[in-house]
């Protein structure tokens, strides 16, 4: 199968259950927004690819599957993430003091050189806002990480969140890969699917002695 | 937090190790409503996969708690080296004698340092590429979950020292440790076993039914050496192994060659533990409720209206009702078992974090070893070690589990096996071909097969880990469990790619996006 993109990222999307993590999702690969969203419909990723510089970005973008819900995030989940949107409500006081536990968690789970940004989402409710925008680029500004605040409702700053956040990976990969050579660490290893059926190599060959 | 729990659910499992997981997604993919607890704050229970600081805290738990303790036992840490590394100076007084040696030299504060880059396996297990689970992972579409290397060597320990055993037929025509003769004999032996089905099987082995694998090769002309690579490091067996046992446990080894690479064999990246993971993201995905560190208190059944049968949990004050149980044995009041058939025998492990592989090679090897009985009474070893790129240690560090049937307890029942391959002193300064040994765990393991309590239909026991290489065992129970819950059910049907998922038009959409700054360049 011909390859369609330059690069391949895989994204997460980590925050509190009910900050619009799902919504945010759907947003930027769908440009969709359901107000009674059903979160048990069976999305496990989406798919964009987005064009940075002229090369084809192709993000995997992965949701919780709502195991956020009650702490139980599987550690797999962070496996092989390049990219990481950290998703508070601003509407929800709770959920932004949790942002520094996520990034603990983060920190215990993800790879070390893993890219971060903070999202204060719902911005669009400014009559129910808790946080204010200024806390939160404080915040950003402790953890050096970039800031934005977002409304998937209103389709606000959205897709620019991922682009800066694919773009900042991007630089971060072109730079490493200036530096050693690009064999990742990654390669030798196996990614198990359905192949054509082939007799067992040892039955295919066994006429020779 | 807890409290938002939903209390009525189809499906309840207790325990998130390997049964367990999977039957609450085959559950939950065919549309049961199922909820997912667990009494820690991580998934696999004991087939569970830790990071190094984990690890102590998995110890020190055992150690405290006698009731854990009729699960896992006889835990014996050691450290080999040094709490800390030496110091400056000491470093420059030794640099006069001594070039610097060539390999770091580890410190137990180093281990706590990079603590974050062990995976350390409680269950460690191969998967044979064409078994029961690989053929799983890709039929339900959780594949997608996991990453796996290739087992890259088999070895043998023969004449008193490692072997390779030649497992491919490239291997076989390559080796030098048999001669032309023995060749020939070896590809026909494996090529017929290779060759019948299950009929021509049960016809050519009729008259061996209450013989040994052994006697049969050895009836079948094969020279010591050969018989050593086919009934121990191909079958896996011992002197006692039954002849059809290892004739399909061959079978099973040659039909998984040739797929992924050189051996039969795979090894999930970051440990076995990530496996359970798996299955529960599918449960999850499908509508699972999660909630770890929920331990349950108490079991009963009861009869509900229209004389249907509940099982109602109790679990911090609150019930839980379900139509069906699913329950790890070793979360299972004991109430509900059938008293204990201990025909099981239990299981001894050990786990050793070393600095350099059992036998170099050129690139970084991932290897099962299978050591024959070195004394009566002792069981066959089973010995897998995982380097750096399975992320199952630092760089620089391997992580070699040994496995056997318990005979006395796990240090006596493997010190003796370790010894033949490691350097115990713990000095690693030395260039000896052994690596050193840094640190080691031994334990044992209550093996546990289920068995329920006639009469209660409605919950299912699952089993804990068993000594096996694989797990068979385990994807086998499960989906039996799985059919008495579910009867006429697919189990695990191909779950679909994100890709193709289309969503129907009930959704508003938002106004066309903009363009925020910086979005195009
Ligand atoms: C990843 C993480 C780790 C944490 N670790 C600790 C800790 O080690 N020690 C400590 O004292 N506090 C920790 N906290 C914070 C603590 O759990 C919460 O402040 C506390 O549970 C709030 O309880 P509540 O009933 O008032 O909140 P609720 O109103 O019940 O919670 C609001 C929402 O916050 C989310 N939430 C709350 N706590 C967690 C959690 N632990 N994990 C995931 N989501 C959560 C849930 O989505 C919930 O819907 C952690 C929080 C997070 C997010
Ligand atoms: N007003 C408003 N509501 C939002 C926004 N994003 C999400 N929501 C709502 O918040 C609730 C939770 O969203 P969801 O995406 O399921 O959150 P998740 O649990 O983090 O995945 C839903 O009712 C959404 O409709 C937003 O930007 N503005
Ligand atoms: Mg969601």
């Amino acid at each position: 199968m011909a390859k369609t993109y330059d690069y391949l990222f895989k994204l997460l999307l980590i925050g509190d259950s009910g900050v619009g993590k799902t919504s945010i999702l759907f947003r930027f690969s769908e440009d969709a927004f359901n107000i009674s969203f059903i979160s048990t419909i069976g999305i496990d990723f989406k798919i964009r690819t987005i064009d940075l510089d002229g090369k084809k970005v192709k993000l995997q973008i992965w949701d919780t599957a709502g195991q956020e819900r009650f702490r139980t995030i599987t550690t797999a989940y962070y496996r092989g993430s390049m990219g990481i949107m950290l998703v508070y409500d601003v509407t929800n006081e709770k959920s932004f003091e949790n942002i520094k536990n996520w990034i603990r968690n983060i920190e215990e789970n993800a790879s070390a050189d893993v890219e971060k940004m903070i999202l204060g989402n719902k911005c669009d409710l400014d009559a129910k806002r808790q946080v204010s925008k200024e806390r939160g680029e404080q915040l950003a500004v402790e953890y050096q990480i970039k800031f934005v605040e977002t409304s998937a409702k209103d389709s606000l700053n959205v897709e620019y969140a991922f682009y800066t956040l694919a773009r900042d990976i991007k630089a971060k990969m072109e730079k490493k890969q200036e530096a050693s050579n690009p064999a990742g660490a990654r390669s030798g290893t196996h990614q198990l699917r359905d192949e054509r059926p082939k007799p067992t190599s040892w039955l295919a060959r066994c006429s020779v002695l | 937090m807890d409290d938002d729990l939903p209390t009525d659910f189809q499906v309840i499992v207790v325990g998130t190790g390997m049964v367990e997981s999977i039957v609450a997604a085959a559950c939950s993919r065919i549309g049961k409503n199922v909820l997912h607890l667990d009494s820690s704050d991580h998934y696999g229970g004991l087939w569970a996969s830790y990071n190094f600081e984990g690890l102590q805290k998995f110890i020190k738990e055992i150690n405290s708690d006698p009731n854990r303790q009729l699960q896992v036992y006889n835990l014996i840490e050691k450290w080999y080296i040094d709490k800390d590394s030496p110091q400056e100076e000491t470093k420059q007084e030794t640099e006069e004698e001594k070039t610097e040696p060539p390999k770091k030299i580890w410190s137990q504060a180093d281990f706590a340092s990079e603590y974050r880059k062990f995976n350390i396996d409680m269950t460690p297990k191969l998967l044979f590429s064409r078994g029961p689970l690989v053929e799983l992972l890709i039929s339900s579409n959780i594949a997608r979950y996991a990453e796996f290397r290739c087992v890259t060597r088999v070895l043998t320990w023969l004449n008193d020292k490692l072997n390779p055993v030649p497992c491919s037929r490239a291997d076989v025509f390559a080796t030098e440790a048999v001669s032309i003769v023995e060749k020939r004999m070896l590809m026909k032996m494996l090529t017929s076993i290779v060759g019948y089905n299950e009929e021509e099987m049960d016809n050519e082995f009729k008259d061996w039914t209450d013989k040994s694998f052994k006697d049969y090769l050895t009836h079948k002309g094969l020279t010591p050496n050969l018989i050593h690579y086919v009934l121990y490091a191909i079958a896996g067996g011992s002197d006692a192994m039954p002849c059809l046992e290892g004739v399909r446990e061959c079978k099973k080894f040659l039909m998984s060659l040739g797929r992924y690479g050189n051996t039969p064999f795979l090894w999930p990246m970051y440990g076995s533990g990530e496996l359970p993971q798996g299955f529960c993201r599918l449960c999850a995905v499908f509508g699972g409720v999660y909630c770890l560190n929920r331990p349950i208190d108490s079991v009963e059944t009861k009869t509900g209206d229209e004389g249907k049968e509940i099982v109602v949990i109790g679990s911090k004050s609150k019930n839980l009702n379900c139509d069906h149980l699913v329950i790890g044995i070793n979360e299972c009041p004991k109430d509900l078992l059938s008293s204990e058939p201990s025909e099981s025998s239990d299981i001894s492990k050990a786990i050793f974090i070393t600095n350099g592989t059992i036998m170099p090679s050129e690139k970084e090897p991932l290897t099962l070893l299978r050591f024959p009985p070195l004394d009566e009474g002792d069981n066959p070893v089973t010995v897998l070690e995982v380097g750096p790129a399975t992320g199952s240690c630092p760089k620089g560090l391997f992580a070699v589990y040994f496995i056997t049937n318990k005979v006395k307890d796990a240090e006596s029942d493997l010190m003796k096996y370790a010894e033949k391959i490691f350097d115990m002193t713990g000095d690693q300064t030395k260039a000896g071909d052994k690596p050193t040994c840094l640190w080691s765990l031994f334990y044992n393991v209550k093996d546990v097969s289920a068995g329920v309590r006639d009469g209660v239909e409605t919950v299912h026991v699952c089993a804990g880990p068993d000594a096996g290489l694989d797990f068979d065992r385990a994807v086998i129970q499960s989906e039996q469990i799985f059919k008495k819950i579910c009867p006429g059910e697919e189990f695990l049907p191909r779950a679909p790619d994100p890709e193709d998922i289309v969503f129907e038009d009930d959704v508003t959409h938002g106004p066309e996006f903009r363009g925020d700054e910086g979005d195009k360049e």
